[in-house]
């Protein structure tokens, strides 16, 4: 690994920081690929590096899913991937995005264009009395009634397209909560199969796990799923397929190389 | 009576929460959805809802549905189904030979 931090490059399997002021966390966030310095490499593919990436006393663990973790960093599978590859596939489809909604338009009353109606029908009997009389008054009436039918024809497209943005709006809105309820519905179907793999990843290490527990120096729990977290964060990282380098503020081995041969991976002792 | 849907657990909570603080506006509670009465407080609480979770929060408004509401070949269609001595003969099997309406046709008819 190489890594350069504060002006200084480093190269081998196992650097010492302990003389220097480097943080540790800061070093594990490089390498997890978070911080752009300090510069290290190679960084972190796995996401076993997000669990064990930096082993220090008072540390917390979830130990069996980083212990699930290790071994996807080994390319070991299981019998639900497919499904989990496809539901996400699906899930990636459902555009989560709130649409647009076409713009709300007042519902116009029946009532009003009654009214307008009627109006139309009020002119059109004055126009039938004044051209009865054959007045001068025939022409406007007729003007009237022209008008008033203008104003029932808009009310009644105004009635209409209020009604069609009603149904729109009814429309997008039913198709985004459908789409709410099927993203819902996969994420759960998603998160219970990755819980099952995890179950069956973790059943497959487990006896692996256990024995680099009892390799450790120091006492060995009889759960391997109850052994403190800096012991059971080191055993993870020796399955681990950890090419990156591993942040250690712990001592367990004599030296950066031997824990660097321990765990098979880079070491940066900070 | 307003049916109030929601869908997203920020909204479900809120939902809870007003059925729980104003009882009387709520007729049932039905987990992610609930059923208020038609008291203009009531479309208070529930305008007050879909201020806040916006589209992840659906207000439909109730009428009741009697089976004279439907047309009549479909409540027929139901009496008589749910009368019917062959508990599991299937609707589309006990149509058929009844003049009653196709489960197809029903389908695609919007009530």
């Amino acid at each position: 690994m190489r890594l350069w931090v504060d002006g200084t490059h480093y190269e081998g399997r196992a650097i010492d920081l302990r003389a220097t002021d480097v943080d540790g966390a800061a070093v594990a966030r490089a390498v997890r690929g978070e911080a752009l310095t300090p510069t290290v490499t190679p960084t972190a593919a796995s996401a076993v590096y997000g669990y064990v990436g930096h082993v220090r006393p008072g540390m917390g663990l979830r130990t069996k899913t980083a212990l699930a973790a290790a071994a996807r960093s080994r390319g070991m599978t299981t019998p639900y991937d497919d499904e989990i590859t496809g539901c996400r596939e699906r899930l990636a489809d459902l555009d989560p995005e709130r649409p647009e909604l076409p713009t709300q338009v007042d519902p116009v009353a029946d009532r009003t264009v009654r009214e307008a109606a009627e109006a139309v029908a009020a002119h059109r009997g004055r126009v039938r009395v004044h051209e009865g009389l054959a007045d001068r008054d025939a022409s406007e009436a007729r003007s009237d009634l022209r008008a008033a039918a203008r104003r029932l024809a808009e009310r009644e497209t105004e009635r209409e397209a209020a009604k069609q943005a009603r149904a729109r709006r009814r429309d997008a809105a039913r198709e985004f909560r459908d789409r709410l309820v099927a993203r819902r519905r996969l994420a759960d179907r998603v998160a219970n199969l990755e819980r099952d793999a995890r179950a069956s990843l973790v059943d497959a290490l487990e006896g692996r796990f256990s024995a680099a527990l009892d390799s450790l120096p120091g006492p060995s729990p009889d759960d391997p799923f109850d052994a403190p977290p800096v012991a059971a964060a080191l055993s993870v990282l020796r399955l681990a397929d950890a090419e990156a380098p591993v942040v250690l503020e712990v001592d367990r081995f004599g030296d950066p190389a031997t824990a660097a041969t321990w765990l098979s991976a880079p070491v940066v002792r900070c | 009576m307003l049916l109030v849907v929601t869908y997203s657990r920020a909204a479900r909570r809120d939902l809870r929460n007003v059925c729980r603080r104003h009882e009387t506006c709520v007729a049932q509670e039905l987990g992610r959805a609930a059923l208020f009465e038609g008291t203009e407080f009531a479309a208070f609480q529930a305008l007050r809802l879909r201020e806040k979770h916006d589209l992840a929060v659906q207000v439909e408004q109730l009428d009741p549905f009697e089976p004279c509401d439907a047309p009549a070949r479909v409540a027929d269609a139901a009496r008589a189904y749910e009368h019917r001595a062959e508990p599991a003969t299937p609707y589309e099997r006990f149509a058929a030979g009844r003049d009653l309406p196709a489960p197809e046709s029903m389908r695609e008819e919007p009530l």
